[in-house]
C-alpha cells in the first residue's frame, strides 16, 4: 500500500490543471541502535555545548549564525528565515518536458506517487501522453517551506513525481580530475566479452535486504547469551597494472 | 524483570516492569498508569487519531531523565499502525500513529508518560484542525494570572465569532484551543492570526501579558506563545498524563468552571489528578469534543 | 582537487580488483548557519551528553545499543557489527551487470563517485570505458557504517559513479491508489500531446535555482551592509502587527471587552 496522503495540489502546464494528492512511494526500515555511555549504560542524548562554558544550551538560548569571517556572525532570526520561505501556491508548474532518458540518475532524490483528486479522465489523458512521448515534466513547487524542483513521470497507470537536486548540488565528475590511462583494444574487447557474458536482467526483487536479518539474528543470539565469533574484514588484493588482461582472460574463461 | 502477557483486541502484548514506581514521591507503578490510560482510552484515542505522536519516555520514573522520540521505535509490534511524515528539516521518517487501545498500552509500556502530538494529522500536515494559544505563566505568576488571561482571550475571541476551548495543561499553564476543522486554513493563518491576537492582549495589558520568550520579559507576566501554531511543534494531547511529582492530567475545563475557580484563589483547585480525570470524563463526557469537529472560519485574513 | 574519501577499498568483477575510494558526488546546498549561544555567541557543538553525569561523554566512552526492552539496551560493539557482513565491508564485489535503462528510476537513491586508489587507475579505466561503450551497469552489495546497500557502479563524463539503490521492499506498491484507464479523454490527450510537444526542451536543470537559498543570500548580503558582525547583541526589531482588517477587528472588539469586563 502506498504511504498516506502528505500534500494536495495541482499540476498545471498549458490549458491543463489536474488536482493530484502527494504520497510518499518509499519507506526505509532499518534497525535502530541507541548510543549509551560505557560504564553504566545510560542512555546519552545529542545537545549543543557551548564551546565556552562546555554546557549543555537549551533551545531557546540559541542563536542562528551564518560565520562571516573567523569568529564573526551575522544573527538570523527564525522570523526573516520564515520570511524567506516560499509561499506554499499549491501548484506543481510545469516549464517544460524533456526525454526521460536524458534525466542524469544522480540528480535524482526521492520519488513520490501522485493520486487523482477528481477529474480522472483528465488524469489518464497525461498519463497516456506522457508514456507514448516517453517524456518527464520539469517542475517546479513548494512545499513544507521549501521550494523543490522535480520530474513528474509515469509509471504504468500512475503519475511519479521525482524531486531532483539543484545543479549547484551536484559535483561534477569533472572536478575529480581523473588521470587518463591508454588502454590496448585487445584489452577493452575481452573486457567489454567479460561484462557480456556477467549480463543479466535487473531484477531488483533477488536482492534481499539480508544485512538487516543477519543483524536481527545477531542480536537475538546476543539476547540469548550467545557467544558471537568476530570476523576479520576481507580486503581482496589489486590486481597489478601488468596483470589486468590475464586477470580479464583469466575471468573470460572460468564464466564462458 | 516481571513480564506479563496480555492480549487486547486478539492483539499480544508483553508488558514489563508493571511494579516499576514511576512517580516514586506520590506512588504510582507502571500498572497504574497503563491502568489510568485503559479507562481514558474512549476519551484521549479520537485526539490522538491519526496524529504523529512524539513520545516523551520517562524510564527510570518523573524523577530521572527523559527523552523525545519521534521516530517510531523500530521494535514496534507489526500490527502498530504508522505513517511517513517529512519534517521541516530533515529526512523523512516513520512515526507512531495511537489509533487503537493495544497501541496506547504499547506506547505506554515504554514508559511514554506524556503524550505530546502536532495540531494537524498525517495526512494533511499543513492544515491545523485546531489554532492554539499556549499560556505560560513566568516566575511570579501562576495559573491564576494564565486563568485571567484566558478568559479575556475567549471574550476577545468570541467578539469575533470565535468558539474557544480550554485545558489546563497538567503543569502550570492554560492551553485555549480555537478549533477550525476547514482544510483552506493553513499553519500561515493560524500564526499570522494567533501573533496578532497576542499583540493586541499584551499592548492592552502590557502588565499581564508579553509575547516575548525571553525568561527575562516574562517576569510576574503570562507568556502568550502563538508561535506553537506550527507544523514541527507539538501540544501535550488533551487527558495525557505530565511528568510532575503527582500523576496530574492536561484536562479539559467548562469555562463557567474556570470562571468559578479563578475567583477561589487557589491554584492547586485548577489541576486534575488522575483519578479525578477518568471520574469526569465517564460523568461529562469529552468537553474537548469541539476541538474535533466544530468547523470555523478565521475572519479578516 | 584533493578528495576526501568517505570509506575505502576494492571494487571486484570477476577475477580483477580494483583499489578505490568511495567520495561524495552530491553537497546540499543549504545555506549553512552556526548556531550560537545566545548570551554571548559562542558557537555551539553537537555532543553526546550523559544526563546522569551531567557532563560530555568523550567518543572511547560511547558505545552502541539496541533496545530490547523499555529500559533494557543489548550492547553491538564494532567487530560484531563488522562481522555481519565481514566480506562487503571493505569490497564491492560486482554481482552482474545490468543495462541501466532498465532500471526503474524509483530505485535511485543516493550518488557518490568511486575514485581510483594507487595502483588502480588502468583496471579503473578498463571498467569505466567498457561500461560506457556498452551502456551496462555494475549490481553490487556494500556495507557502509551500519547499512548494507544494493548499489549500481555506472559511468559518468569520466569517472565511476556510485548509486545506491532501493530494495523493492522499500518501495511501497501504489496500487491501492492507481486509477483505472479505461475513463480516458482523446480530445484531452491530443490537446495534452501538442502542449507537451510545444514544451519539450533538453534537460538543464542547471536553469532553476533553489529560490530560497537566493533570499538566504540577499538577506545576508543586506543584513552584512547594515550591521558589522560583532558580539553585540541584536536589538529587537518591532514587526508589523498583522493583517490590517484583522487588526482593525481587533482593536474594536478589544475595546468592548475591555468596557463590559
Amino acid at each position: 500500500m502506498a504511504g498516506g496522503t502528505i500534500w494536495k495540489g495541482f499540476i498545471r502546464f498549458g490549458d491543463t490543471n489536474l488536482p493530484v494528492k502527494l504520497h510518499t512511494a518509499i519507506r526505509e526500515e532499518r534497525i535502530q541502535f541507541h548510543l549509551l555511555h560505557k560504564r553504566d549504560h545510560v542512555k546519552l542524548r545529542q545537545q549543543m555545548i557551548c564551546a565556552y562554558e562546555k554546557k549543555p544550551v537549551p533551545t531557546e538560548a540559541q542563536a542562528r549564525g551564518f560565520e562571516v569571517e573567523e569568529g564573526k556572525y551575522i544573527i538570523v532570526d527564525p522570523e526573516e528565515l520564515d520570511q524567506t520561505a516560499p509561499e506554499s501556491t499549491r501548484v506543481i508548474e510545469v516549464h517544460e518536458f524533456v526525454r526521460t532518458e536524458q534525466i542524469d540518475p544522480l540528480f535524482l532524490d526521492r520519488a513520490y506517487y501522485l493520486e487523482p483528486d477528481s477529474h480522472l479522465k483528465g488524469y489518464n489523458a497525461l498519463v497516456g501522453a506522457l508514456e507514448e512521448m516517453d517524456a518527464a515534466g520539469i517542475c517546479t513547487w513548494a512545499m513544507r517551506k521549501r521550494g523543490y524542483l522535480g520530474a513528474l513521470q509515469t509509471d504504468g497507470r500512475i503519475l511519479r513525481l521525482n524531486t531532483l537536486r539543484y545543479t549547484d548540488e551536484v559535483i561534477s565528475a569533472k572536478s575529480l580530475d581523473l588521470e587518463k590511462m591508454s588502454l590496448s583494444e585487445k584489452e577493452l574487447k575481452v573486457g567489454s566479452d567479460l561484462i557480456d557474458q556477467l549480463t543479466a536482467p535487473f531484477e531488483p526483487q533477488k536482492f534481499e535486504n539480508e544485512h538487516q536479518k543477519k543483524l536481527q539474528d545477531l542480536i537475538e543470539k546476543k539476547a540469548r547469551g550467545e557467544k558471537i565469533a568476530v570476523l576479520r574484514p576481507r580486503r581482496l588484493k589489486p590486481t597489478a597494472p601488468d596483470k589486468l588482461l590475464q586477470a580479464l582472460e583469466a575471468s573470460l574463461k572460468k564464466v564462458a | 524483570m516481571s513480564r506479563k502477557v496480555v492480549e487486547i483486541a486478539g492483539r499480544r502484548l508483553s508488558l514489563s516492569n508493571l511494579e516499576k514506581d514511576l512517580y516514586p514521591s506520590y506512588g504510582f507503578t507502571k500498572a497504574h498508569i497503563l491502568e489510568y490510560y485503559r479507562r481514558i482510552a474512549p476519551f484521549i484515542l479520537p485526539h490522538l487519531r491519526d496524529r504523529a505522536l512524539t513520545l516523551k519516555r520517562y524510564p527510570e520514573g518523573v524523577e530521572k531523565d527523559f527523552f523525545f522520540e519521534k521516530r517510531c521505535p523500530s521494535h514496534r509490534p507489526e500490527w502498530a499502525k504508522t505513517a511517513e511524515v517529512i519534517p521541516d528539516e530533515g529526512e523523512q521518517m516513520t512515526v507512531c500513529l495511537v489509533n487503537d487501545l493495544e497501541t496506547l498500552m504499547w506506547v505506554e509500556n515504554l514508559a511514554s508518560l506524556e503524550l505530546h502530538v502536532p495540531l494537524a494529522r498525517t495526512g494533511s500536515p499543513e492544515t491545523p484542525d485546531s489554532m492554539v494559544f499556549d499560556l505560560d505563566p513566568g516566575d511570579q505568576a501562576n495559573i491564576l494570572d494564565c486563568a485571567r488571561v484566558a478568559l479575556i482571550l475567549r471574550d476577545l475571541l468570541s467578539r469575533l465569532r470565535l468558539a474557544s476551548c480550554l485545558k489546563t495543561s497538567g503543569k502550570k499553564g492554560l492551553h485555549v484551543y480555537v478549533p477550525l476543522n476547514r482544510k483552506e486554513t493553513t499553519f500561515e493563518d493560524t500564526k499570522k492570526f494567533s501573533r496578532a491576537v497576542a499583540k493586541i492582549m499584551q499592548n492592552n495589558y502590557p502588565d499581564l501579558v508579553t509575547v516575548k520568550m525571553a525568561k527575562e520579559y516574562r517576569k510576574a507576566k503570562v507568556f502568550i506563545n502563538w508561535s506553537q501554531n506550527d507544523s514541527s511543534k507539538t501540544m501535550v494531547c488533551v487527558y495525557s498524563l505530565r511528568a510532575r511529582e503527582k500523576p496530574v492530567v492536561s484536562f479539559p475545563l467548562a469555562w463557567r468552571e474556570l470562571e468559578n475557580l479563578a475567583g477561589k484563589g487557589d491554584p492547586e483547585k485548577l489541576q486534575v489528578m488522575h483519578s479525578e480525570a477518568v471520574r469526569r470524563a465517564k460523568k461529562q463526557g469529552d468537553l474537548f469534543r469541539e476541538v474535533l469537529v466544530k468547523k470555523q472560519r478565521l475572519p479578516h485574513l | 582537487m584533493a578528495v576526501q574519501g568517505i570509506w575505502s577499498g576494492t571494487i571486484s568483477f570477476s577475477l580483477v580488483a580494483i583499489p578505490v575510494q568511495l567520495v561524495k558526488a552530491v553537497e546540499p546546498g543549504r545555506v549553512s548557519f552556526r548556531m550560537l549561544h545566545s548570551k554571548d555567541y559562542s558557537p555551539l557543538r553537537r555532543r553526546m551528553f550523559c544526563p546522569e553525569e551531567d557532563r560530555v561523554v568523550p567518543p572511547d566512552e560511547i558505545i552502541r545499543g539496541y533496545e530490547i526492552g523499555p529500559d533494557k539496551y543489548l550492547v553491538i560493539t564494532d567487530e560484531e557489527l563488522e562481522s555481519v557482513s565481514s566480506a562487503r565491508s571493505r569490497t564491492i564485489e560486482i554481482l552482474e551487470f545490468i543495462d541501466m535503462k532498465e532500471v526503474d528510476s524509483i530505485y535511485y537513491d543516493h550518488p557518490y563517485y568511486l575514485v581510483p586508489s594507487k595502483g588502480g587507475e588502468k583496471a579503473y579505466q578498463l571498467l569505466l570505458e567498457v561500461m560506457r561503450r556498452t551502456h551496462k551497469a555494475g549490481l553490487a552489495k556494500f556495507v557502509l557504517g551500519e547499512r548494507e546497500y544494493l548499489v549500481a557502479v555506472k559511468s559518468t563524463e569520466g569517472a565511476l559513479a556510485l548509486i545506491t539503490l532501493h530494495y523493492s521492499e522499500e518501495i511501497l506498491p501504489a496500487g491501492d491508489i492507481t486509477p483505472k484507464r479505461e475513463k480516458i479523454d482523446a480530445e484531452d490527450k491530443v490537446r495534452i500531446r501538442k502542449d507537451i510537444k510545444k514544451m519539450m526542451a533538453d534537460f538543464n536543470p542547471g536553469k532553476y535555482a533553489d529560490e530560497r537559498r537566493k533570499k538566504i543570500v540577499a538577506l545576508l548580503k543586506r543584513k552584512v551592509k547594515e550591521k558589522a558582525p560583532v558580539e553585540a547583541p541584536e536589538a529587537e526589531e518591532e514587526e508589523g502587527e498583522g493583517p490590517a482588517d484583522l487588526v482593525a477587528a481587533l482593536k474594536e472588539s478589544m475595546g468592548k471587552v475591555k468596557k463590559s469586563r
